[in-house]
Formats: C-alpha cells, sequence, structure tokens
C-alpha cells in the first residue's frame, strides 16, 4: 500500500541508502509505507553520545524533494537542539533545504549536529542554558541520559 | 523487498500526522472557539490530549467551557481517538454515566476516516451542541466533572 508512484528518485536515494550505508548511520523504509524510514544513528565518537545507539523515524513528504524530509529522535536525548518529542532544530530541516540535499546529507547532518551541539540556537531553552552556564556539567548530563536511553538494550 | 510496489497515495504515519495536528493546536484553530493541546509534554507517542468547546451561541451550552479527554492509541489515525467529556454535559451522544461520546450515536467517530483529526471531531461535537435535539437540554450545574 503507499508505495505507487514512488518517484524514481526516492528509489534510487533507498537502494543507495541500503547498500553503500553512512557509516554510523542505517535508514531503511517500512515495509507497508515506503516513505517511512526507521532510522538508527551511532553517537559519534569523542562526543558526550559517544557509545549510544539512536533510534530516529523519517518521512519524506509528498512534496519530497521540494520540502524537506521529516525527521525526529525516538530515543531520549540530552541535546540543546533537540527537544522532549525529539523534534529536531536543523537549518536545513526549514529555511535552508535545497533539493539538492538528500536523506543521506540529512541523516549525516544530524550526526554532525551531535559533535557539535549548538546552544546558540536552542530549541530546548533549558538545556541550552545548561550547556552556556555549565558545559562540562551538562556534557556529563548528556552523557547519563546515552548511558540510560540509548544503550541499545 | 521490492521497491516501488503496488498502492495509492500518500499516507503520513501515525507520528508525524500528530506532530502536525501539535502544531496546528499550538497555532491555534480559526475563532478559537474549539482547541486542543499535549497532556503530557514528555510522551514520545503523544497519546493522551486535553480539547475544549466553548457552547455555540442561541443554546443552553452558551458561555460554558466543556474539557474533554481524547486518547490516540498506536493506531490513529487508522482507528479514531477515545474521546469523553471531562466536564459534564447532558447530550445525545454523552454517555451519561461516564462521558464517553459513543461512537454509535456520533457518526464522525462511527465512519472515521483516517484524514479526520482530533479539530474535526471537537468541530463537530461543537455543531452537534447547536443540534435541535440537543440545544435545548437541561444541563448539569457548570463547573462539574464525570
Amino acid at each position: 500500500m503507499a508505495n505507487s508512484n514512488l518517484p524514481r528518485r526516492i528509489i534510487k536515494e533507498t537502494q543507495r541508502l541500503l547498500s553503500e550505508p553512512a557509516p554510523g548511520i542505517s535508514a531503511s523504509p517500512s515495509e507497508d509505507n515506503m516513505r517511512y524510514f526507521n532510522v538508527m544513528i551511532l553517537g559519534p565518537t569523542q562526543s558526550p553520545y559517544e557509545g549510544g545507539v539512536f533510534k530516529l523515524e523519517l518521512f519524506l513528504p509528498e512534496e519530497y524533494p521540494m520540502a524537506a524530509p521529516k525527521v525526529r529522535f525516538l530515543t531520549k536525548i540530552y541535546h540543546p537542539n533537540i527537544d522532549k518529542l525529539g523534534r529536531i532544530c536543523l537549518d536545513i530541516l526549514k529555511d535552508k533545504w535545497s533539493p539538492a540535499l538528500q536523506i543521506r546529507t540529512v541523516l549525516l547532518s544530524i550526526q554532525a549536529l551531535l559533535s557539535a551541539p549548538n546552544p546558540d540556537d536552542p530549541l530546548s531553552e533549558n538545556i541550552a542554558k545548561h550547556w552556556k552556564s555549565n558545559e562540562a556539567e551538562a556534557v556529563e548530563t548528556a552523557k547519563e541520559w546515552t548511558r540510560l536511553y540509548a544503550s541499545g538494550a | 523487498m521490492t521497491l516501488g510496489s503496488a498502492g495509492s497515495s500518500v499516507v503520513v504515519p501515525r507520528n508525524f500526522r500528530l506532530l502536525e495536528e501539535l502544531e496546528r493546536g499550538e497555532k491555534g484553530i480559526g475563532d478559537g472557539t474549539v482547541s486542543y493541546g499535549m497532556d503530557d509534554g514528555d510522551d514520545i507517542y503523544m497519546r493522551s490530549w486535553t480539547g475544549t468547546i466553548i457552547g455555540p451561541h442561541n443554546t443552553v451550552h452558551e458561555g460554558r467551557i466543556y474539557q474533554l479527554k481524547l486518547f490516540c492509541d498506536k493506531d490513529y489515525p487508522e482507528k479514531p481517538p477515545s474521546v469523553r467529556f471531562h466536564s459534564r454535559i447532558n447530550m445525545t451522544c454523552v454517555n451519561h454515566e461516564t462521558g464517553v461520546v459513543e461512537p454509535k450515536k456520533f457518526g464522525l467517530l462511527a465512519n472515521w476516516q483516517r484524514e479526520y483529526t482530533m479539530e474535526d471531531i471537537l468541530t463537530q461535537l461543537k455543531k452537534e451542541m447547536a443540534a435541535p435535539h440537543n440545544r435545548k437540554l437541561v444541563q448539569p450545574p457548570e463547573g462539574t466533572y464525570f
């Protein structure tokens, strides 16, 4: 169901995601909706998320690629640009989206966001405040949450 | 797995659909006589919601504020949410003891389609309050709850 006229571009992108996955990232379409992907991102080394396995979901809206994919974290994460519902503040998912970007670039950008939290453009005010006032402590909390919620168990 | 196999149009999955509804609810709907929001900002599955309906003009409900609880289970929006009034109300489609909106007596839930939203439910219930069989019914005291 729901997969007729799946644009060639989406088919191509999916095939490539499956055959040549980016390091630390996996994305596979769900069986009953080829526009809906189960995504897994490994916490980057040297980041507070190292050792964590983060689950996300991604959906390609009807307008894709003229509109950005919709993505959110399903795994709880302590990060200034990600809110309690897993929504992500990332420019390429909003006004900086371009049809030249792909699912792969989006996921790589999210992985990069884990390595470089940006508390100056926060989605979670409290976490951003914590990050700016006491970065070492905020990083500790992020590590703790990674152990608690993203251990991959 | 076969890519690009049979089917129809684009289906927005449950969670993204509820995120859309959340954002719409946060912006505010129409004239503000119906509204809704999430109960638990930490629930990643966005199951429990509170809706509000302001009683329509020229009915016994005028000026009253009704609170409802909507519960969107894992199978939403294939299946409708369960809907019940928290504020006491006397209405033909609402169970007198529990406040549950009975699907058998409320067409939108009985003939549910996945395109329908919580906004549609609240808007339709508001219309139902103004229907001839409801608009003059004697009501319980204001500010009482099921």
